[in-house]
């Protein structure tokens, strides 16, 4: 260590505005190619409605451990208590996904 | 007179249990390029007197004008103002920031005044010259020798070219060398036209040829032998 | 440029240089804020993802689904009911379904198995975007399966394949088709068959059906047609179109356990954040500010030092955990939470997730984030900054 002979010296702040810029421009990207992926997915969007309404399918497949996890939307709400009157939840998915309501 | 004091008191925790009357009825004034120590032992108030010339808090009661300014009923806003414009301290233990790099340090006053790196550089490399510690520019603070902070926190006090420099027990923790230096370094700023005062009960600082004028202070009043 | 202004500037350096005097410590801060971000965006961008998903692709599902139910639980439905249906205005068709799941013992998974009656079907037959040959009826024997079904059951290589009916016996299916991967979210597990075909699988009766879709004529009416065939068939559960969909708006939320683990994971981590940050001035940042004091700094400026050391440390850990947190849902599938999200389930899918956060979205995270962090910093800064200048004197 010495004496420094810098005679142009970038200011804290100005590293800081760089570190924001280089986010922000990452983020910029990232929406940007969200936008991209979006419009991909609204292309695909009418064969998926199709098969929708074709099959009939009320739920997203997602977890398939269960019948009311599987199909949440048309289970009945005695599904979850179908093993034991006083099952506990024991799908880990169960944490995820509330329960069907009562309607 | 570019120090006036009036009857000046400042009573610390006042009304409480632990109240203390650090001065009572103190009078002074001081003329623009004077050279003046304040002597007393410690605890006689002598730091409570540089305070309040430091305008680093208003008297409980009494006149006190510094530098054309009158403190009494002025507040903490445009106390700190006045204090960066008009006052440079040097304090006992320094109190340089160890962390900070002595050019760092140096410029530090300079920040809330709104002045640019380029200038505060400058300022700083200018007092760093003059004082000769150039060479620990980039050092910082806490590796380097007692010497050289004392040179710290000149410069510090120097930065914003104050008219008035206050020193409280400056050569408390220095030895005999670095006290004569110091020394000829306030002799120096008293000849470019600085208000010096310093308060010390070191016999190399009130015996010292530039000091005009010595202040004996006891208990928290003037003592005039 | 003015003073003022640089000196904001200046105040701004002074707080960066200061932070990176004590990097470790800012560092570790950082992590810690950006990691809770990242736990509550992930599981909102996540959540809202799928609900949007659903939002999109369940907008065609069936007006009117009708269950039988006994004993609070559901049954088959008898085909008798069909005819009580067709009576009521407004109804369009009335199709039976019989589905439901097939545990494959070898692999372990279930499957959905979906027999349908096509020509009762609405547009009649399944759309053409299916792979492979097929954009006729399936016929009988044949089946058209997703994704997952074709790899557990390595379909691919084979065209025929066998499943057990209950008394283990085995039925032989054709693969007429499987489904493309775009649909994966929502055709993963399935097996597509003629209704009579599973109805030989399962060995559900020949006047029964796991359900009906009704399909009305007018939306407007569904509630109304709903009643009526509640009326017309008591002990049925019929569940319209807006139930289903509102299903998949409240299914993931902050009140599911999963969701209310990382609320309280976050709350608590920022409770240990103020109270740190609150729990007192250590000696050398007492001394800094009397320092600065003396040395010409006022208050207000040793606050707006604070403000911007605290604003700089929470605005970079919000930034980095929300560009994380959509890194994770958008191109990771959310792999952290995939394990809660999928349970047990031996089967996959890709969800092709791109959620599409509002400004709102983001808005609403800052305001629990970094708003709390600013303010559990602004208070004990008061306090710091008010210490009295003259503590600096004396040594």
């Amino acid at each position: 260590m010495g004496s420094d002979h810098r005679s142009h010296i970038m200011r804290p702040s100005l590293n800081l505005a760089l570190i924001l810029l280089l986010l922000l421009g990452f983020d910029a990207a990232l929406f940007i190619h969200s936008r991209i992926r979006q419009a991909e997915a609204a292309r695909h969007l009418p064969s998926l409605t199709a098969i929708v309404t074709s099959l009939g399918l009320t739920d997203l497949a997602v977890a398939t451990e269960a019948r009311y996890t599987r199909h949440p939307a048309v289970s009945d709400p005695m599904a979850p208590y179908g093993d034991h009157p006083g099952a506990i939840e024991h799908f880990p998915s169960g944490s995820f996904w509330r329960p069907p309501s009562f309607r | 007179m570019l120090i006036e004091l009036g009857e000046v008191s400042k009573i610390y925790n006042q009304g409480q249990a632990n109240e203390v009357r650090a001065l009572r009825g103190v009078s002074l004034e001081i003329a623009a390029g004077a050279m003046v120590c304040l002597k007393g032992p410690s605890g006689s108030g002598k730091s409570t007197l540089l305070a309040i010339i430091g305008c680093i808090f208003p008297p409980t009661s009494g006149r006190a004008a510094i530098a054309g300014r009158q403190l009494a009923r002025l507040p903490d806003r445009f106390l700190t103002l006045h204090r960066r414009e008009s006052i440079g301290f040097i304090f006992q233990r320094f109190n340089v920031l160890p962390e900070l790099t002595v050019r760092d340090n140096i410029a530090l006053p300079l920040l809330p005044l709104g002045v640019s790196p380029k200038e505060r550089r400058r300022r700083a490399e200018e007092l760093m010259a003059r004082l000769a510690i150039s060479h620990r520019a980039s050092f910082p603070a806490r590796q380097i020798s007692g010497g050289e902070l004392q040179r710290v926190a000149i410069a510090r006090a120097l930065v914003n070219d104050p008219p008035i420099i206050l020193a409280d027990e400056p050569t408390a923790h220095l030895d005999t060398g670095l006290s004569r230096e110091f020394m000829e370094i306030m002799a120096g700023l008293r000849r470019a036209g600085k208000t010096v005062v310093i308060a010390s009960h070191d016999p190399l600082v009130f015996e010292h040829p530039a000091v005009e004028r010595i202040i004996p202070i006891k208990d928290g009043t003037i003592h005039v032998s | 440029m003015t003073p003022s202004l640089e000196k904001q500037f200046n105040i701004l350096d002074y707080a960066l240089s200061s932070l990176w005097r004590r990097k470790l410590k800012a560092l570790t801060v950082l992590l810690v804020f950006a990691a809770v971000i990242f736990l509550i965006a992930s599981f909102h961008l996540l959540s809202q993802a799928l609900s949007e998903k659903s939002r999109l692709l369940l907008a065609r599902t069936p007006e009117i689904t009708v269950q039988q139910m006994s004993a609070g639980r559901q049954e088959a439905i008898n085909l008798a009911s069909m005819e009580k249906l067709k009576g009521i205005f407004g109804v369009r068709r009335v199709a039976p379904r019989v589905w439901g799941y097939y545990f494959d013992e070898v692999h372990l998974a279930n499957y959905t198995v979906m027999g349908l009656d096509f020509a009762r079907m609405p547009e009649g037959s399944l759309p053409a975007p299916v792979k492979g040959e097929i954009a006729e009826a399936v016929g009988q024997g044949g089946v058209v399966a997703g994704a997952s079904v074709v790899k557990s059951l390595g379909l691919a290589e084979r065209g025929i394949f066998s499943l057990f009916r209950p008394d283990l016996t085995l039925k032989a299916f054709t693969v007429k088709g499987e489904f493309p991967p775009e649909s994966e979210i929502i055709t993963h597990d399935l097996l597509v068959m003629d209704i009579e075909d599973a109805r030989d699988l399962f060995f559900i009766p020949a006047d029964k059906a796991s359900d009906l879709c009704v399909f009305v004529a007018n939306q407007g009416e569904i509630g109304t047609i709903a009643r009526k065939i509640a009326d017309a068939l008591p002990g049925t559960r019929v569940l319209t179109r807006p139930q289903i969909q509102k299903t998949y708006q409240v299914v993931f939320g902050w009140r599911s356990g999963f969701g209310s683990i990382c609320l309280l994971t976050a709350l608590a981590a920022f409770t240990i954040l103020a109270w740190d940050k609150a729990s007192g001035l250590s000696p050398e940042e007492r001394r800094e500010t009397a320092i600065l004091k003396v040395l010409g700094w006022q208050t207000a400026d040793i606050l707006t030092l604070r403000f911007w050391e605290s604003l700089i440390v929470s605005g970079l850990a919000f930034l980095l955990g929300i560009t994380g947190a959509w890194l994770h849902v958008a191109y990771g599938d959310g792999f952290l939470f995939r394990p809660v999200l999928l349970g047990w389930s031996v089967l996959k899918p890709g969800l092709g997730l791109v959620p599409d956060p509002k400004l709102a979205d983001l808005l609403l995270i800052f305001s629990f984030s970094v708003l709390p962090y600013l303010a559990a910093t602004v208070i004990p800064a008061w306090r710091s900054a008010t210490v009295p200048a003259d503590s600096a004197l004396g040594g």
